[in-house]
Parts: structure tokens; C-alpha cells; sequence
């Protein structure tokens, strides 16, 4: 078996779980409202302020927006923010790198082996739909409560769309290219590199691209579980202090956080697939 | 092609494996109870009818919080893509959002709703409503202008052409992003009921774990996954039946 | 055949079946800064005749056909039909496209009914008439059929009946055979001329296929591109039953012939207009 794509492969539940999946993509703001858009916010950023300032809602219920502001400022001036930030993407991203270093290959291997393909498909289309968060007291019991089960944890989500989708993606390759290139004499390894992962490049980000958010997910559980600093044990402490300051504090830090990241791999994307017909809307 | 028997040898492989793992004496029977002692346990309690109580305390706050972002999720994602005005309103709110870990959410639902049912319900809700909105603005908007014009050259109205029209040819979107919306469900079940519960099948888990119970926990973590599983195959047989169409 | 179900229109007085006048569009700006896609078109469509509207691509006839069913909206001129102006889309008018033609998650059945049911046709009447026109087309066995189960001439021949079927006044047509393979499509055409005979509607059939044009019309606009304006409008002076035999007809050639030059000249002035 060395050709991708003969089409008859055993996971049909996965490559349809990824239909739609490109919306994260997709959605964009159309650049002529934007000032519009800006306006909105803006105008809900004075809302917010005005209803809390004339005591229309509870402040614990929802403190008002220059408080968490002066406790941002506060943070930043003492590099908290930082510490939280950067413990929370360190897990998170770590997670994923371990997870796309695994399933890459592994994706890759299944669609040009039938014998790995027979092994893993049933346990790959079976772990994909599975609330994997219910697996971290399992990692707390073997690898205890510190970094290294949040990034096992964290790892494990990740793990299964990526490989989902860089199995699909390598399958359907269409055979034309990959008969042209062997026809001008490219080599399996050629091909493979040259040919089928360019082409299949487009699901794999996809798989990336969903993994990514569950990773951010399951950290901010993790850290809410395990403690540990990070947005999200900072935050639940917040919250078990009854300080709706810090948690409102912490939502607009993770709110920013898990924009960068998504926006970045989004731009990395665009990057990337300059020759995609995608890229040219 | 393989038959659907030999197509899940693998995982009894897998569960051999692990019950000849145990028996062996490799791993602390305490850091891995075999697949036998589980199901033992898994049997006690469903006996005692703790499983079965807490996984309805679960699935209930799973299913108000899902049911209510798709009817919200699909009204506002079609209300975006037909009308400008609330589009230029919620895309901005929808922006920031989007992206944001929804598991971030717990400590405020925590503030605003306590630790009862109506905060996770809420948190469900929360998590679940954008994939909704997104993926139902995203296919509505994607329709295919000639099917609206053939329509509205047969004479359908505006409201007509938006139900007849807009709704099935979305379809495809809507039923995926109701998926999401699903699997993310059973995450932040799970997640809160880790971090703020009295009850439920991740208080369950977290409960049997604190006393040492391992292969009660362990029973009680591969039915939650197994109900993760059961639910998505489930949805996924509806939502082939409602595309059917597209199938040659 | 069935043909009860299609009124006979052919001793009608043949008058103004749409008058357009002094139409022109243009795309990329609404303030009239973007691309002229027509400019100032000016013409009559006669009642009951099979007018085609035959140019290169990038021509605007596909825009115009889309003004005509009140798609998108008229920025300059008017376009009028007996039932006064057009504003909107309209029953009365109806299309037939390229692609995109029956709605994929209805079968054929459902899909003519749909058309039937929107004229305000109660169910049972509705299926009989449907079930009708699916004969009529040919399409008897795949009233449940799906469009994805069909070929691309099936599906064509099945939103022809939907079109046909809710009896509009004017058919239009955008390159409906565009995208079959030359047999399927040399069948439609024969399939579709003997339609209209019988029918008699006020057809405008927008292709850049000149014995298509000529084959099928009884008039033809041949437009030119960037901007879109009508350069000539041409009679076929070929009998009413055409079959496949007409094809050989030193006339027909000929005249083929003679169009074929003048959408040559508009296609290279086109490209030239380009750079």
C-alpha cells in the first residue's frame, strides 16, 4: 500500500465529524463594518459601566468595568498577568505539540498501511466522540497533580481530532496529482512529502484548528482542578473567595488569550495556504 | 472492507491486553484495576442505583443547556445572516467569544447561579450557543443564491423562501454545529461537575477518587466516555437520516 | 404524453411579451463607479416567441435575464411584461438555471409539487399535475428519486418541469444546458423546441452556444461585452418543427455560419477590451 487514497477506508464517522468544522475559519468580520463594529463594543463597554455605576445590577453580580480594568492594570504592573498567561499557554501549547507530534505521523501511517489502519481506526473512531476530560482523575492518579498530568491530559484531547483529520485528509487525496508526480519520476518518499501532505495540509490544519480550542479547554480545567497558578486556578480560587472582581478580571485575560492563539493559527493557516483556492476571497 | 465483528477486534485486543497487564503484577493493581474488577464494580453500582441517579442528574442539566443553545444558537445565527442590523449588533460580542475557553466560565456561573443545577445548566448553555449561532449564520449565509431566487421565482415569499428555502439548504451546517455543541455539552458537564457539584456522574468520579475507590472511578469514567460515545453515534444516525438527500 | 396540463397559447396574437427599455447595470459600486456589465439595452421580446440572447461570456446577458426575473434589483431603466413592471420575482416569470435548478433535499416529485403548492394548488391536485409534467419530461419511475441520484440531463429535464408546471407567462432560461455533455444536450434541445411548440410560451434563453441559438430561437440578440450592449438582433428564418435533420440544412448552416462571425468579432474585441 502505497498510494493514498484508494477510498476505502474504515472511518466514515470522523471525516463527516469534521464537516462544518472549518467555521472557525470561515467566520470573519467583513472589513467595511468594522468601525461599526467598534462602535458596538464600545457602546457595550459603556453599558456595562453605566448599568453597574447606577447600581441597576448587583456589583458582585457584575462589577463594574473600570474596576476589573484597575485590577488588570494591577496585575500587569505586578507581572501576575504574565506568570498566569504564559503557565497557561506553556500547558496548553505543550499539550498540543505532544499530541500534533504523535497523531501527525500516526494519521499519515494509517492511510498508507492497512495493517495500522485495521489497529487503530475502531480505537480512533471510538476515543473521538468520548468526553476525554472525564479521563483526568486517571492522569491525577498516575502522574500525580503537577504539570506533568495537565500536559498528559491536555496531550490526550489533542490527540484525537488531529489524528482524525490528518487520516481523512491523506486518504482522500485525489490520485491525478500523485500519478502526475510519479510519472515525472518522484519516489514514494517524494511523493509523499511533496504531493500528498501539501495536498492533505488544508484537513490537517482543520484538525489543528479544532484540537486547539480543546486543549485551551481542558487546561483551564485542569488548572481549575489541580491548581497550580494559570488563568484557571487562579480564576476558581477567585471565584471560591467570592471575588467577582478577579473572575471578571480572569475572563477578560483568558478571553484575550484564547484570541491571540486562534487568530495566530488562523493567520498561520492563510500563511501556509497562499495556493489554496481558500485563500483567495 | 471488514466485517463489523473483526472491524472491533482491536479493542477487545486492547482489553486483553490490559486485564493480562494487571494480572501480571507489571502495574500497582491500585494504579490500574483490570478490566474485570471494574466491571465488578461498575456492576455494584448500578445495583445500588448510584450510577443511575447521578448520570440522570447529568444528562438532564446536559440536555437543558444543549436544547436551549440550539433553539437560541439556530433563532440568532438565522436571525444574523437575514437581518444587517442585528448582525452589526451580536458579530462583535461573537468575535470575542468564539475563541474564548468556554471552561472559563465556571467560576462565573459560580458567582452569578451558586452551586446548584442552574449554574451548570447555564455554563452548558453558554458553552454550547456559539458553535450553534456560527455554524447556523456560516450555512445560512452560504446558501446558494440560485436556490432562493428559483424559489422566490415560484412564488414563495420572503418567510417562505427563509423556511422552505434557507432553513434545509443550511442544513448540512446546522446539524454540525449542533454536534459540537453536543460534545462540548458532555465537557462541561463533566468539567463543572468536577469543580463545583454535589451530585452527577463527574462528582461521582471525583467522590470515588478522593476515597480511593479506583475501579469504581474507573467504572464510573468509561460509562461517562461510553454515554459520550453512545450519544454522538446516536446524533450521527439522526443527522444522516435528516441528510439523506445528499447521498447518491 | 400528457400535454392537457399545458394550455395551447398558439393562436394567441403574438404582442409585447417584454418591452426593455433604456436598461443599464453595472457591478463593484452603487454609485455607478464599478464595471458597466450593460449599457443602455433597448429591446422587445414578442409574445409567444423563443428569443435568445447569445454573446461571449462576461457579456451581461445572464445580468439582463436576471433583471428580467426581477432577481436583482433595475438601477437604470425598465423592464415591463402585461403584468406591468417588473419589481420583484414572479410566478409568472419563471427560470430555469445552469446549476443549482431543483432543490437537492426534495425529491423530483416534491420539487414540482413545491412550485405547484406556492400557485396556491391543493396537495392531491398538485401531485396529479406534478405527476403530469414528470411524463411529460420523461422522468416517469424517478418521481422519488433525489437530484444527487440523477444525471446532470435528468435534472435538468426535472426543473424544466418544475418551471414548466406553475405555467408562467415567460420562461426563462440561463444556459440550462451548459453544463451536459454534447449528446444529453443535443437531445434537450430537440426536447425542448418540441416543449415549446406545444406550449407557445415567450421564452429568453440566454447561451454563448451559436447552434444552440440558432437551433432553438425564432430570434436571437447577439450582445456584445464590457459593457454588455445588443449589436445585432436576427431573425431565424427556419421552419417551426425543427429535428436534428435541420441541422444539415444548407440554411441553417449558413446562417450559423454568418452569427458565428459576428460573436467571433464581439469575443476578440472583448479580449482585447481586457488589457
Amino acid at each position: 500500500m502505497t498510494s493514498a487514497g484508494d477510498g476505502n477506508t474504515t472511518v466514515k464517522l470522523p471525516a463527516e465529524a469534521l464537516q462544518g468544522q472549518r467555521t472557525s475559519s470561515a467566520y470573519r468580520l467583513a472589513l467595511g463594518d468594522a468601525g461599526v463594529q467598534a462602535a458596538v463594543i464600545l457602546f457595550l463597554c459603556v453599558l456595562w459601566e453605566t448599568v453597574t455605576r447606577l447600581d441597576l445590577v448587583h456589583p458582585f453580580l457584575l462589577p463594574p468595568l473600570s474596576q476589573v480594568l484597575q485590577r488588570l492594570w494591577e496585575d500587569i504592573l505586578s507581572g501576575t498577568v504574565f506568570v498566569d498567561l504564559a503557565l497557561t499557554l506553556y500547558r496548553a501549547l505543550s499539550g498540543f505539540f505532544i499530541a500534533a507530534a504523535i497523531a501527525i505521523p500516526l494519521g499519515v501511517l494509517m492511510s498508507r498501511s492497512a495493517a495500522l489502519r485495521w489497529f487503530f481506526d475502531p480505537l480512533i473512531s471510538v476515543g473521538f466522540p468520548m468526553p476525554k476530560i472525564a479521563f483526568l482523575p486517571i492522569f491525577i492518579l498516575w502522574f500525580d497533580i503537577f504539570d506533568t498530568s495537565k500536559i498528559i491530559m491536555v496531550a490526550f484531547s489533542c490527540f484525537f481530532p488531529i489524528v482524525t483529520a490528518t487520516f481523512a485528509g491523506t486518504s482522500a487525496v485525489d490520485k491525478w496529482p500523485v500519478w502526475s508526480a510519479r510519472s515525472l519520476g518522484a519516489k514514494d518518499r517524494e511523493v509523499l512529502w511533496e504531493v500528498v501532505l501539501p495536498l492533505a495540509s488544508p484537513q490537517i490544519i482543520t484538525g489543528l484548528q479544532i484540537a486547539l480550542p480543546v486543549g485551551m479547554i481542558t487546561t483551564v480545567v485542569t488548572e481549575m482542578l489541580m491548581g497550580g497558578r494559570g488563568i484557571g486556578g487562579t480564576m476558581i480560587t477567585a471565584g471560591r473567595f467570592a471575588d467577582s472582581v478577579g473572575v471578571f478580571t480572569g475572563i477578560v485575560e483568558i478571553a484575550f488569550l484564547g484570541f491571540v492563539v486562534i487568530r495566530s493559527l488562523e493567520y498561520i493557516r492563510g500563511r501556509l495556504l497562499v495556493w489554496h483556492p481558500e485563500s483567495r476571497r | 472492507m471488514y466485517s463489523p465483528i473483526l472491524r472491533y477486534v482491536p479493542l477487545l485486543l486492547m482489553l486483553v491486553f490490559w486485564q493480562l497487564l494487571t494480572v501480571s503484577g507489571l502495574v500497582p493493581p491500585e494504579m490500574l484495576p483490570g478490566p474485570l474488577t471494574v466491571a465488578g464494580a461498575l456492576w455494584d453500582l448500578i445495583v445500588s442505583g448510584e450510577l443511575v441517579t447521578n448520570a440522570v442528574r447529568s444528562l438532564s442539566r446536559a440536555a437543558a443547556g444543549l436544547v436551549a443553545a440550539i433553539v437560541v444558537g439556530i433563532a440568532a445565527g438565522l436571525f444574523m445572516a437575514t437581518f444587517r442590523p442585528f448582525r452589526l449588533l451580536v458579530n462583535p460580542i461573537v468575535q470575542i467569544f468564539y475563541p474564548m475557553p468556554k471552561s472559563a466560565l465556571i467560576p462565573l456561573v459560580m458567582i452569578w447561579f451558586g452551586l446548584g443545577d442552574s449554574s451548570k445548566i447555564f455554563l452548558i448553555f453558554l458553552g454550547c450557543l456559539l458553535p450553534v449561532i456560527v455554524s447556523t449564520y456560516n450555512g445560512a449565509r452560504g446558501v446558494n443564491h440560485f436556490f432562493r431566487w428559483s424559489a422566490a421565482s415560484l412564488g414563495a415569499t420572503k418567510w417562505e423562501v427563509l423556511r422552505e428555502v434557507v432553513i434545509p439548504a443550511a442544513m448540512p451546517d446546522i446539524l454540525a454545529g449542533c454536534r459540537t455543541a453536543l460534545a462540548f455539552s458532555f465537557i462541561l458537564m463533566v468539567s463543572s461537575e468536577f469543580v463545583i457539584a454535589k451530585d452527577g456522574v463527574g462528582f461521582l468520579i471525583s467522590s470515588l477518587g478522593d476515597s480511593g475507590t479506583y475501579p469504581a472511578m474507573f467504572a464510573v469514567i468509561f460509562t461517562v466516555a461510553a454515554a459520550g460515545f453512545a450519544a454522538d453515534r446516536l446524533y450521527a444516525a439522526f443527522a444522516r437520516n435528516q441528510l439523506r438527500w445528499r447521498e447518491p | 404524453m400528457t400535454m392537457a396540463a399545458i394550455q395551447d397559447r398558439s393562436h394567441a396574437d403574438s404582442g409585447t411579451g417584454i418591452v426593455i427599455d433604456g436598461v443599464s447595470h453595472s457591478y463593484g459600486s452603487r454609485h455607478g463607479s464599478g464595471v458597466l456589465a450593460l449599457d443602455n439595452i433597448n429591446l422587445d421580446i414578442r409574445e409567444n416567441e423563443f428569443h435568445a440572447l447569445l454573446g461571449p461570456s462576461g457579456c451581461g446577458k445572464s445580468t439582463l435575464l436576471y433583471l428580467i426575473g426581477g432577481f436583482i434589483p433595475i438601477q437604470q431603466g425598465t423592464i415591463a411584461t402585461r403584468k406591468g413592471k417588473v419589481t420583484a420575482p414572479g410566478p409568472e416569470r419563471s427560470i430555469v438555471f445552469q446549476n443549482f435548478a431543483l432543490f437537492p433535499w426534495k425529491t423530483v416529485l416534491q420539487n414540482i409539487v413545491y412550485g405547484l403548492k406556492k400557485q396556491g394548488i391543493g396537495a392531491a391536485e398538485a401531485e396529479s399535475r406534478a405527476r403530469e409534467f414528470i411524463n411529460l419530461v420523461q422522468l416517469k419511475g424517478f418521481e422519488n428519486a433525489y437530484p444527487s441520484q440523477l444525471s446532470g440531463g435528468m435534472q435538468q429535464r426535472a426543473a424544466i418541469a418544475r418551471t414548466l408546471a406553475v405555467d408562467p407567462e415567460i420562461l426563462l432560461m440561463d444556459e440550462p444546458f451548459g453544463a451536459l455533455d454534447a449528446q444529453t444536450r443535443r437531445v434537450m434541445q430537440e426536447e425542448l423546441r418540441a416543449i415549446w411548440q406545444r406550449s407557445r410560451k415567450t421564452v429568453v434563453f440566454v447561451t454563448h452556444d451559436v447552434h444552440e441559438a440558432v437551433f432553438l430561437a425564432d430570434r436571437i440578440s447577439i450582445m456584445s461585452a464590457r459593457p454588455g450592449r445588443i449589436q445585432h438582433v436576427i431573425d431565424v428564418n427556419l421552419p417551426q418543427d425543427r429535428g436534428e435533420e435541420i441541422l444539415e440544412r444548407p440554411e441553417f448552416l449558413e446562417l450559423s455560419e454568418r452569427i458565428w462571425r459576428l460573436v467571433r468579432e464581439q469575443a476578440i474585441s472583448a479580449s482585447r477590451g481586457e488589457h
